[in-house]
């Protein structure tokens, strides 16, 4: 058991933690943020995808002690309590880029990190930011485009929310 | 079973845990390796000692003629970073082979070369620049050439009390140069079936003074390729020596895997990946004696 | 006519749900009082085996051990009810369930599955579905290893061969291939009020899969509901049921939520494969590349249970000319029980496994008569009114040759192409 400070989706919390506790664990049963998904458990499939710190990461090869002081944010900060989504997520639903929508969250957050640091990001950019996420229903290419328009949406003002289209697709 | 766990900020604090704990620890630094090999009961360490948020062996940075890299410097950090952008390419191009984003920004190099993987993408460019080990324990600290560090398949020198601190390896001189191949099997995640590294060094005439490769996954730790070295020296790299010191290393391979299953695919791929490694070592030279 | 949805951009009704992770797959529910369920799976591939349960029963938290003397009718599977629910002494592959142990935490009952002392009586074992078939094999089965055999017979095939300028004989094998649907197996089970069991599970039928449970649990359907949360892909691999009738048992005499989610290890282990095939080819044709005869002799490899081993194989022998009219046709086929990891429906379901076979044959004809893949494709390609070897009359759209064309034009094949094209 140990004692963990840690900031989940802006809100900061002191938790108690197993010693083998991986954060993926944490998330899921303790804070019931299921919006994290296990698809391997061993860093292949992406399903499990949080940003910590700014960057992306597999929470299922991040011991929960070992996000002692870090911020973490997982889907479930992305839309709005409005109900207004992000322009990624609502990219995702204009263009069909979810199937069965298990890679969806982390596909998601994978699509975030790159555009937060790269708004311009080529179909080459993209492809690399999301490698580390597995869709089996093999919607990649809807996926690329989702995130393409989601750029063009974020460039054009951010919160004006999917209304932008691409002229040549 | 895990009983107990620190996560530390300062080296002395793990060397400290360390001096307690000896064998019955474990340092974990991005978990990309260990986590798995816990998770799937290989490894049963009593403590574990995370070193992951331990920001001052975070360093890349130029000491004087050297290059040095912190033992948690990740693998994002060495693909982005501006020493490796040019003439150093190849050690990005190394980093940036493994895993996918998630992966690359937890693993660190200091799991890389620990873990002794023969197949550990970092290996072979640090053994062709001949990289050196800077090895701490709570009263000691020693030197160590990383081709003498690395001693069998996921075995090193490393003793139970001690940690990896960083690496170095000298800069690149003028007319000299460093190249990467790797073969997996898909883009992203894939593990080496075959890497290779070549540093090159040559003379105002452009025949070659110095030539180092360094192979990953063909054998038992990754390892420098002695006879094709030997071959190089003193020739001039032309289409036909290329030929030819491809050969040299096909006949390496063949002896070296007599009886794997593997043999065939490597004796072929070994060549490809071998002239891809060296061409990109020569273009780098070549560039360094106009500059 | 308007359309109200063909060629609108509709978004899809569940969308908004997945795109903010609040679409619950059967992990994803948490119930009060609920409790954990882990299965104890064979790791040989054929055996006798009895259990030791002394040790684990008593490991702390553990709830129940059932065994398959706590199952009414244990027998389920989708054409034949050759699975067990639970395996009484015999397991047929790796990966067979042999005791489903339920424990208050997800932990305990790993501990005491791990507990459990397993005897096994190690028997001959078959993993080739040709070696399966031979006098004297392993039976995986009391009833014998042929599941299915398929017979397809068109004209004289030896006549064809005998006015044949080119035949190809060739084999070749498919592997088994797994879905990796990204969401392994989970679900869980809870009694309602009324003494309904209800089984959530991510899952594609959940009407057959009311019928099995009802049966092996021996209970009228109407004391079964299943419920189908959001399922993280199937693609063939949840056809066969795996957890559902283990939670359903267990829920049924526990009284309580029970909840078992695999891991992606146990998931290989729990569903079925593509069915791996030996596929053995001879296709003789004319000097001008007209196909004239296919001889064609397929096994599959069904694993240890039958699973939808009759249609796969069936389909794969109706495809076994590839879109081509051949007059002289004779397809043999055989299914079998083997002790591999048993195999089922998977996208395409045997039409994915013969076109390797059917259309390299293609290729070596091609070669042999120094013509163009291309062109031998078009010879002989399926157009409106052909008859296939089943006697099908293709009345309807039959695009093959556009879609060829199309092909070939994007690869700047033209030019060869206007020299096959009538």
């Amino acid at each position: 058991m140990k004692t963990i400070q840690l900031t989940v989706n802006g809100k900061e919390m002191t938790l108690t933690v197993e010693a083998d506790q991986r954060l993926l664990d944490v998330l899921r049963n303790n804070l019931k943020l299921t919006g994290t998904k296990e698809g391997c458990g061993e860093g292949e499939c992406g399903a499990c995808t949080v940003i910590m710190d700014g960057a992306i990461v597999n929470s299922c090869l991040v011991m929960a002690f070992q996000a002692d002081g870090k911020s973490i944010q997982t889907i479930e900060a992305l839309d709005s309590e409005d109900g207004s989504l992000h322009p990624i997520q609502q990219a995702f639903l204009e263009e069909g880029a979810v199937q069965c929508g298990f890679c969806t969250p982390g596909m998601v957050l994978s699509a975030k990190a790159l555009l937060d640091k790269n708004p311009t990001p080529s179909k080459a950019d993209i492809q690399e930011g999301i490698s580390g996420n597995l869709c089996r229903c093999t919607g990649y290419h809807k996926i690329v485009e989702a995130v393409e328009k989601a750029a063009d949406t974020m460039k054009e003002g951010g919160e004006s929310h999917g209304t932008a289209r691409r002229g040549t697709k | 079973m895990v009983q107990k766990v620190y996560q530390v900020h300062e080296i002395q604090q793990a060397l400290e845990l360390l001096h307690q704990h000896t064998h019955q620890a474990k340092l974990l630094a991005g978990g990309t390796d260990l986590i798995i090999k816990m998770r799937e009961g290989h490894v049963n360490p009593a403590v574990l000692i995370d070193i992951s948020s331990m920001d001052k062996t975070r360093i890349i940075e130029v000491q004087g003629q050297e290059i040095h890299i912190g033992s948690t410097a990740t693998f994002s950090e060495i693909q982005e970073h501006p020493l490796f952008q040019k003439d150093l390419g190849a050690i990005a191009a190394a980093a940036r082979s493994v895993g996918s984003p998630q992966i690359r920004n937890r693993a660190t190099i200091g799991g890389n070369i620990c873990n002794a993987s023969p197949a550990a993408d970092l290996l072979p460019p640090l053994l062709a620049m001949e990289a050196m080990t800077v090895l701490r324990s709570k009263e000691t600290s020693r030197l160590l050439p990383l081709s003498d560090f690395l001693v069998g398949k996921e075995k090193t020198a490393l003793k139970s009390e001690e940690m990896l601190e960083r690496v170095w390896f000298r800069k690149l001189e003028d007319r000299s140069g460093l190249g990467f191949s790797k073969l997996g099997i898909r883009n992203a995640l894939a593990i080496a079936r075959l890497s290779m590294a070549v540093y090159l060094k040559l003379d105002a005439t452009g025949r070659c003074l110095e030539a180092r490769v360094a192979s990953g996954a063909l054998g038992l730790t990754a390892q420098r390729e002695n006879e094709v070295e030997a071959f190089l020296q003193q020739q001039v790299i032309d289409e036909t020596i290329i030929d030819q010191a491809a050969q040299v290393l096909e006949k390496t391979t063949a002896q070296r895997l007599a009886g794997r299953s593997t043999l065939p695919f490597k004796r072929q791929a070994v060549q490809g990946v071998f002239r891809d490694a060296l061409s990109q070592a020569l273009k780098t030279s070549l560039r360094r004696e106009q500059s | 006519m308007a359309l109200r949805v063909v060629g609108q951009n509709e978004i899809r009704v569940d969308g908004k749900a997945k795109v903010t992770g609040k679409a619950l797959y059967p992990e994803d529910i948490y119930m009060d009082n609920m409790v954990f369920g882990k299965t104890l799976r064979s790791n040989r591939p054929h055996a006798h085996f009895t259990l030791n349960l002394e040790q684990a029963s008593q490991m702390p938290g553990v709830l129940r051990i059932f065994t398959a003397s706590d199952v009414p009718h244990n027998a389920h599977g989708v054409l034949f009810k050759d699975h067990e629910v639970i395996c009484r002494d015999k397991v047929r592959r790796v990966g067979d369930p042999m005791a489903f142990v339920v424990a208050e935490t997800e932990k305990e009952a790993t501990a005491a599955r791990d507990a459990i002392q397993v005897s096994y009586e190690d028997l001959p074992a078959v993993f080739d579905p040709e070696e399966a078939l031979k006098p004297g094999a392993p039976l995986v089965h009391e009833q014998g290893n042929l599941v299915y055999r398929f017979k397809l017979r068109r004209g004289d095939v030896a006549a064809g061969f005998q006015e044949s300028h080119a035949i190809v004989e060739q084999e070749y094998r498919t592997p088994m291939v797994d879905h990796a649907f990204l969401q392994p197996e989970s679900g869980l089970a809870y009694m309602e009020e009324d003494e309904r069991v209800v089984v959530c599970a991510a899952t594609q039928y959940p009407h057959f899969d009311q019928l099995e449970i009802a049966e092996a649990l021996a209970l009228p359907t109407e004391q079964v509901k299943v419920v189908n949360p959001a399922v993280g892909g199937a693609f063939g691999g949840r056809e066969d049921v795996t957890m559902q009738i283990h939670l359903a048992l267990a829920a049924q005499h526990l009284k309580r939520p029970v909840k078992t989610t695999y891991s992606r290890e146990e998931s290989f282990y729990a569903h079925s494969k593509r069915h791996a095939m030996v596929m053995r080819l001879k296709t003789g044709a004319d000097r001008e590349g007209n196909l004239l005869a296919t001889q064609v002799t397929i096994y599959s490899d069904t694993g240890a249970y039958a699973s939808w081993a009759i249609n796969v194989l069936r389909k794969a022998g109706v495809h076994a000319t590839g879109p081509y009219v051949i007059p002289h046709v004779h397809v043999d086929g055989y299914s079998a029980y083997t002790n591999n990891p048993y195999a089922g429906a998977m996208r395409g379901f045997g039409a994915t496994q013969i076109p390797i076979a059917h259309e390299m044959q293609m290729d070596a004809l091609a070669e042999l008569l120094g013509i163009s893949p291309l062109e031998i494709r078009l010879k002989n390609a399926f157009v409106p009114g052909s008859v296939t070897a089943t006697g099908q009359t293709l009345s309807e759209s039959v695009p093959l040759v556009e879609c060829l064309e199309a092909v070939a034009e994007k690869l700047g094949l033209k030019q060869s192409l206007r020299e096959v094209s009538p």
